[in-house]
């Protein structure tokens, strides 16, 4: 009977598996907060030929809609670098399909004062590695006495990426930040690509925040402007883009570091604008809204 | 994706205390991309009976100018108005002529039968692309934001509600419901339909 | 990829498309003209499967024709649109669909059009946005192609229904210098047309 069992028993993982397992004793989880002690984190990996295929057969949404895990997708980032600095907007929303998972997501990783990145593509993938490239960012800082320059770490990030590259990571992120050598922008994604540049947007909402962006971005764009330019942008991705939306953070960054600017509401933005701040129109960003005024008074 | 998701949008109805509501959202997309916010779904029959089509809009705006044409020719033949009850059927009948090459909507429709007595009676359907009926007593939904449509009406619906209370409730359950939905929203449009008038009103809705 | 723009002033609209005919790698032609005038105050734009759009943009346009002169008045904007959307999508259910996106635009000069007020303008400003599904839809601006991922969201902050042709025409070069900018196999030349109380004709993109 026993042996009857043990034949069709789902559960007969190698026995060397097992032993792999003990790698992560509940004391080490505990002690580096999931980031092993060795200096690179270990992965458990599912115990079949070929792990990528695995994860692919069930995780890749487009070639079937009904797999089992929907990782989440859908976004507009952008950063760009102005005489004042860089500014950083983003929208909140996750999507699962046509489901909106969430309209409060975080995409906007704060690595360290004078550093941010942002979050396109895999939400779970962006926060580690942006938290694991704080983490050495840090220990940069202690081992050399100085702060990393927006160069080094993005080029941390995106080695690491690229080391497990065609395991299924997927992130398209922005490495943005003040260093020596005054504001500077990467992009970097799970490809291995890292480019730098003066204007980046990244996600399903991209061409979107392009369209306006380029339309009104120049170098000498004042504080304010450049505020308004990049809230500006994100609702126009947040109107158009079925993935984008909810609400925006916006961020400056300056020679003293990031400031949080503020946290707005797309609809908010559509019928009733930022409201008296200086750059903005003192009216809703929407179409009808902005040219029509009278005809867009409906009940609540 | 499926082809009932290509253009989005979201239909609901619900009855009242001799009266009905029935609401949709405003989007038009493309896929993921938003083409225009001014998309209206519902459509009146009569003064007192309304429907919605959620689907594939090219097959909304087939079915809506075919239905136009059968109801045209009901009411020349028969001299009189068109119940609901009757309503549903030809539109059941309709989408089952294309039994084997579906026209890909789903049909909800609100009304006000009269009864015997001379009063008026609420009256919802709401019908699959092939033309399967579902009489609902309490709401009626459909549309990419049907799932979730099921469940905010489900918490807010009860029964013999009064014209402005069924407005309340429909509105709310609407625009809740396609808060989370992705390819619904953009604006809503609401009628309620009462025995002296219909009552119809633009919501203030998300726009993202 | 073929790239279509639309926006309506005051009094007018104006219909812009690119003028390459892309065969596989190779640029066949770069001055097509991609836009027809279907009526004295009717045209459209149209792109998409080589073949099917010279094809049905000449079925639509000797067909409005003929009614034209069955009937002798022109037929509405929306009329005609209506019909070309009733075109596609029984084109939809049939053996061979065409594949055809449009942008129709028209000045609608009945006397319904004409608001009071404005009448000068002589009429009302019609775009209606068609996919080669039938979907047709009225918009202030619309567009076909890779175009309009960059062109929506710039006309949503740009386009103003009151501009003057100067004003439009400055709003259409801005999209078509994005999509320069950003789209990859970005066409380099575009035509346009513009449709108003006398008719329809050609109109210069300013450089």
């Amino acid at each position: 009977m026993n042996s009857l069992v043990s034949k069709f028993s789902t559960n007969n993982i190698p026995k060397q598996d097992v032993e792999d397992n003990e790698e992560y004793s509940d004391s080490m989880w505990a002690s580096s907060a999931g980031y092993a002690t060795n200096g690179l984190p270990t992965f458990r990996l599912p115990s079949l030929q070929q792990p990528t295929d695995f994860l692919r057969l069930h995780t890749d949404d487009h070639a079937d809609p009904s797999c089992r895990i929907k990782i989440k997708h859908g976004t507009t980032t952008l950063a760009f670098r102005f005489k004042g600095g860089v500014i950083v907007a983003v929208d909140s929303r996750a999507t699962a399909g046509s489901y909106i998972a969430s309209g409060t997501v975080e995409k906007v990783i704060r690595i360290n004062k004078f550093l941010l990145g942002t979050m396109a593509g895999g939400a779970a993938d962006c926060q580690y590695w942006e938290t694991y490239l704080g983490i050495m960012c840090r220990l940069h800082e202690l081992r050399n006495r100085e702060r990393i320059s927006v160069a080094a770490a993005s080029k941390y990030l995106s080695n690491l990426v690229y080391s497990y590259k065609g395991m299924g990571l997927s992130m398209g992120t922005m490495i943005c930040g003040w260093d020596k050598t005054g504001p500077a922008i990467f992009y970097v994604d799970s490809d291995g690509t890292r480019l730098k540049g003066d204007l980046f947007s990244v996600g399903s909402g991209s061409t979107f925040a392009y369209g306006v962006l380029d339309q009104g971005y120049h170098w000498d764009l004042s504080d304010e402007d450049a505020q308004e330019l990049g809230r500006r942008s994100i609702y126009a991705a947040g109107h158009r883009d079925a993935f984008s939306g909810n609400t925006i953070n916006l961020f400056h960054i300056k020679q003293d570091g990031w400031d949080f600017i503020g946290n707005y509401d797309v609809s908010k933005m559509h019928y009733d604008g930022p409201g008296n701040i200086p750059g903005a129109p003192g009216t809703g960003y929407g179409y009808e809204v902005r040219t029509n005024p009278e005809a867009c008074v409906v009940a609540d | 994706m499926s082809i009932m998701q290509y253009n989005g949008g979201s239909v609901i109805a619900m009855k009242g205390k001799e009266c009905v509501a029935i609401a949709s959202d405003l989007r038009l997309g493309n896929q993921a991309l938003t083409i225009s916010c001014n998309h209206e779904k519902i459509f009146p029959v009569s003064d007192r009976v309304y429907y919605g089509l959620a689907g594939l809009a090219t097959d909304v705006d087939t079915m809506r100018q075919r239905l136009r044409y059968r109801v045209n020719m009901y009411t020349i033949k028969e001299e009189r108005e068109i119940e609901p009850e009757t309503f549903a059927r030809l539109t059941s009948s309709a989408l089952y002529e294309h039994r084997f090459g579906p026209m890909f909507v789903e049909p909800v429709i609100a009304g006000l039968s009269k009864t015997p007595s001379g009063g008026v009676e609420p009256f919802i359907a709401a019908a699959d692309l092939i033309g399967c009926l579902n009489f609902a007593k309490d709401f009626v939904v459909a549309g990419t934001a049907s799932d979730k449509l099921y469940g905010v009406a489900e918490g807010l619906w009860e029964p013999d509600l009064e014209a402005d209370d069924l407005f309340e409730t429909i509105s709310q359950t609407l625009l809740n419901a396609v808060d989370r939905d992705a390819y619904s929203g953009w604006g809503a449009i609401v009628h309620v339909i009462t025995k002296d008038k219909v009552i119809t009103r633009k919501l203030r809705g998300r726009m993202d | 990829m073929d790239i279509l723009f639309g926006l309506c002033g005051k009094g007018f609209v104006i219909l812009a498309g690119d003028t390459t005919v892309a065969h596989s790698i190779v640029k066949m032609k770069n001055d097509e003209d991609k836009i027809k005038t279907l009526g004295p105050h009717l045209a459209m734009a149209y792109s998409g499967e080589p073949g099917d759009t010279i094809q049905f943009a000449e079925y639509i346009e000797r067909n409005l024709r003929l009614d034209q002169i069955r009937n002798v008045h022109e037929r509405r904007p929306e009329a005609s649109a209506s019909w070309i959307r009733s075109s596609l999508a029984s084109s939809l259910r049939s053996r061979r669909p065409y594949s055809v996106n449009i942008l129709v635009g028209g000045f609608d000069i009945s006397s319904a059009a004409i608001v009071e007020g404005q009448e000068e303008l002589g009429g009302t400003p019609k775009l209606y946005w068609l996919d080669y599904l039938g979907t047709k839809v009225e918009v202030p601006f619309g567009a076909h192609g890779y175009g309009s991922y960059f062109a929506l969201s710039l006309l949503d902050r740009y386009h103003d229904p009151n501009a003057s042709v100067e004003e439009a025409m400055g709003t259409l070069k801005r999209c078509i210098d994005e999509v320069s900018k950003r789209l990859v196999v970005s066409p380099s030349k575009y035509k346009a047309k513009i449709i108003d109380k006398d008719g329809v004709r050609d109109i210069e993109i300013p450089v």
